[in-house]
């Protein structure tokens, strides 16, 4: 009987009833039947325990930093430093409107905020310099799908915390499929310039920049820093001022030669600065602080200074040190409002979550995967098969639903059947996010869509069509990652996090193994 | 519909000042969680690593979510497939959204109800591990948390729900019946900046 819980749960998601509800109702309403109210009681516990959870707090505290970030000053930075970076290539703007969704990305971790904070700067410049809308609208959606691939990203930590994965790893494996939908579409946009006739592109670096003084001594300083730093490890040093087991001469020496390499970038720097324009060196010192957000998220949870959690609530310190001390953007009034729409969206995700924990040990209990599992195996044998299926079905629920929701009813279904297939859990990971992000610009119910249509004031179906070209790109390089488990493993890989190297092959050291055939 | 409109006014204001008291609160919580983790960063990098930190923010999160969560669902923030509401016309449209309603309402009376008995259970009367009230700054003594001021959470954020929803079903009545312009839009009922 409970075996009827997965179509009874797709029927009523299909007639319109709330994620949250349908995945309670349908798990419920069959053990009620059956008479094991007691069974409801567990449910319910499993359901506040998902909530409860550390992990998982990343996700409000990502989704507040990056509010915060939005609120003016930091957008048009970073689209300026794209502009004066890769403005003279071929369709300039538009190449312009891709790398800052790829730089943006390492903010925010959502698609949504995405489109409307690039669409609202870019979208009309691009108009003002002969680019149609819907071709602007169009560029700004397909894009901002890179927003929840590179990390920080919302739905792997939902996925990461509902299937007991690494948050790290999966955001690290998310860093080259990202940056590869990027370069994919700048492709795109290279190839069809001329079929568009898009207009002649032009450096543009902005003239008479100004910069406050302490924006000017803040970049300054976190540039050499950061840069110190980098190559300070990279020369061999080690990260021990504060380890309690080095002698402390060691760690003088350490912190010797980290000031040398300072000063080394420093004056490396200054001789880069003579070759370049006042303007352009200016625009490129007001994108540091903000450029900076990825890699102290990054940094932080590489070093093993912090958790995810820990490194998310770094980040809405800095996104608070950067918009109000740096940038002066954002006054205290605009606070409630700030943490109201985090604490908003936040609780409805999290409230999903809750319900898909509850709804997973009922899909485990149902024993829905071992049928689910035969009648994909009964289909084919081979795994690259069934990774295509499974990505057709993917790009199929992607149309209909949000990204989150998707990843968190799926998940539990078929990760476990892949897995048993030999793919690994990471691998499969980044495959469900890519594709399930994408589908937020799909047609019909692309969220994304809508929302550059109301940035753009575009109609949907118009926008629809332009995008075709770039989900071409999109989808290519979502059967590139699938196909080759390098492209998102290896940075995992090389950092640690994942233990099989490349030789022996990804799939072998999953616990426990998959069957030999 | 007099009927109707004259059940829906009241519950409309008592929801109003409900909810935006929740969400006062859910401001609080979640800047409260932000300032203990970072203190807890801070303490765990210089000194000792707090022990309380991580489980009070747990909790605030829970709080958070209970408090604002009715007021997402209110807005419509409860991610749906909406694409078969839009297609039907009117009356039949309406009458869904009933039926859906009313799915809705099962289950989160259910989840009070769940979590009434939640709060009032036997782990319910357990102390937290780590948190106390630090009473003792005031010369008083210091008063472990219970397990049941946690549980309270859910509970609270279902009872809300349960008002949220009635609110609903009642505006989806006067909907069917026609009325449609004499409901004030739910944007404007509840202001968020």
């Amino acid at each position: 009987m409970l075996i009827w819980f997965l179509p009874v749960f797709l029927f009523l998601l299909m007639i319109g009833l709330p994620v949250v509800f349908g995945l309670l109702l349908a798990p419920g309403a069959l053990l009620a039947l059956e008479g094991q109210t007691r069974d409801l009681a567990v449910l319910y516990r499993n359901l506040y325990n998902g909530i409860d959870s550390f992990p998982l707090m990343a996700l409000p505290f990502f989704m507040l930093a990056g509010e915060i970030m939005n609120r003016g000053g930091i957008t048009i930075r970073l689209v300026e430093f794209s502009q004066a970076i890769m403005g003279h290539l071929r369709g300039g703007l538009a190449q312009v409107n891709i790398l800052s969704s790829i730089l943006f990305a390492g903010l925010s971790g959502s698609a949504v905020a995405d489109t409307s904070a690039l669409g609202s700067t870019l979208i009309p410049a691009m108009e003002k310099n002969g680019y149609t809308r819907r071709f602007a609208a169009a560029v700004t959606a397909a894009s901002s799908v890179i927003g929840p691939i590179i990390p920080p990203s919302g739905i792997m930590i939902i996925y990461a915390y509902v299937m007991g994965e690494s948050v790290a790893a999966l955001f690290l494996a998310g860093i080259v499929p990202g940056i590869l939908v990027g370069v994919g579409l700048m492709i795109m946009v290279r190839v069809t310039a001329d079929r568009y006739d898009l207009p002649p592109a032009q450096r543009v670096v902005h003239e008479n920049q100004t910069i406050s003084p302490v924006e000017f001594w803040t970049s300054l300083i976190l540039l050499r820093v950061t840069l110190g730093f980098l190559l300070f490890r990279i020369i061999g040093g080690t990260a021990g001022f504060f380890s309690d087991d080095a002698p402390a001469s060691q760690a003088w020496i350490n912190l010797a030669l980290f000031v040398a390499c300072c000063v080394t970038m420093h004056l490396l720097l200054v001789q880069y600065r003579g070759r370049v324009s006042h303007d352009f060196r200016l625009v490129c010192k007001k994108a540091v602080a903000p450029l900076l957000t990825p890699v102290i998220i990054l940094g932080g949870i590489l070093g093993g200074f912090m958790t995810p959690t820990e490194a998310s609530a770094i980040a809405v310190a800095y996104a608070l040190f950067v918009s109000v001390v740096v940038l002066r953007s954002m006054k205290v009034s605009d606070f409630s409002g700030v943490l109201a729409r985090s604490a908003l969206a936040s609780s409805a995700v999290l409230l999903l979550v809750g319900a898909a924990v509850s709804f997973k040990t009922v899909v485990a209990l149902s024993g829905a995967p071992q049928i689910l599992a035969q009648f994909i195996l009964s289909l084919s044998e081979n795994p690259l098969v069934l990774l295509l299926l499974i990505n057709l079905l993917l790009f199929i629920v992607g149309m209909f639903l949000d990204a989150g929701p998707a990843i968190i009813i799926l998940g539990p279904i078929l990760g476990p059947i892949f897995v048993d297939l030999g793919v690994h859990p990471v691998h499969f990971a980044i495959i469900m996010s890519v594709n399930l992000t994408v589908g937020l610009a799909t047609p019909p119910m692309g969220l994304v869509l809508f929302v550059a249509s109301s940035v753009s004031r575009e109609k949907v179906e118009t926008i629809a069509k332009a995008i075709l070209p770039f989900l071409a790109v999109e989808v290519a390089v979502i059967f590139l990652i699938t196909y080759v488990p390098a492209i998102s493993m290896s940075v995992p890989y090389l950092t640690g996090f994942i233990a099989c190297p490349p030789e022996v092959g990804f799939f072998d050291c999953i616990s426990p193994p998959p069957p030999a055939n | 519909m007099p009927l109707l409109l004259g059940l829906l006014r009241p519950l409309e204001k008592l929801n109003d000042v409900l909810l935006a008291i929740g969400r006062a609160l859910a401001i609080a919580a979640l800047a409260l969680m932000v300032f203990f983790i970072l203190y807890q960063i801070f303490m765990r990098l210089f000194f000792d690593a707090p022990n309380w930190t991580e489980e009070a923010a747990r909790f605030l999160m829970l709080w958070m979510t209970g408090l604002i969560g009715p007021l997402a669902y209110r807005q419509g923030g409860f991610v749906a497939i909406d694409m078969l509401e839009r297609a039907l016309s009117r009356v039949l449209s309406s009458l869904l959204s009933l039926l859906l309603l009313g799915c809705a309402m099962a289950v989160i009376w259910t989840c009070a109800q769940l979590g009434w008995e939640n709060v009032n259970s036997f782990t319910a009367r357990g102390n937290s591990a780590s948190l106390r009230l630090p009473l003792d700054w005031f010369g008083g003594e210091r008063i472990r948390f219970k397990n049941a001021w946690a549980f309270a959470s859910l509970f609270v954020g279902f009872s809300l729900l349960v008002l949220v929803n009635l609110e609903l079903i009642l505006r989806q009545l006067v909907t069917l019946l026609g009325g449609q312009a004499r409901l004030k839009p739910l944007a404007e009922a509840a202001p968020i900046d």
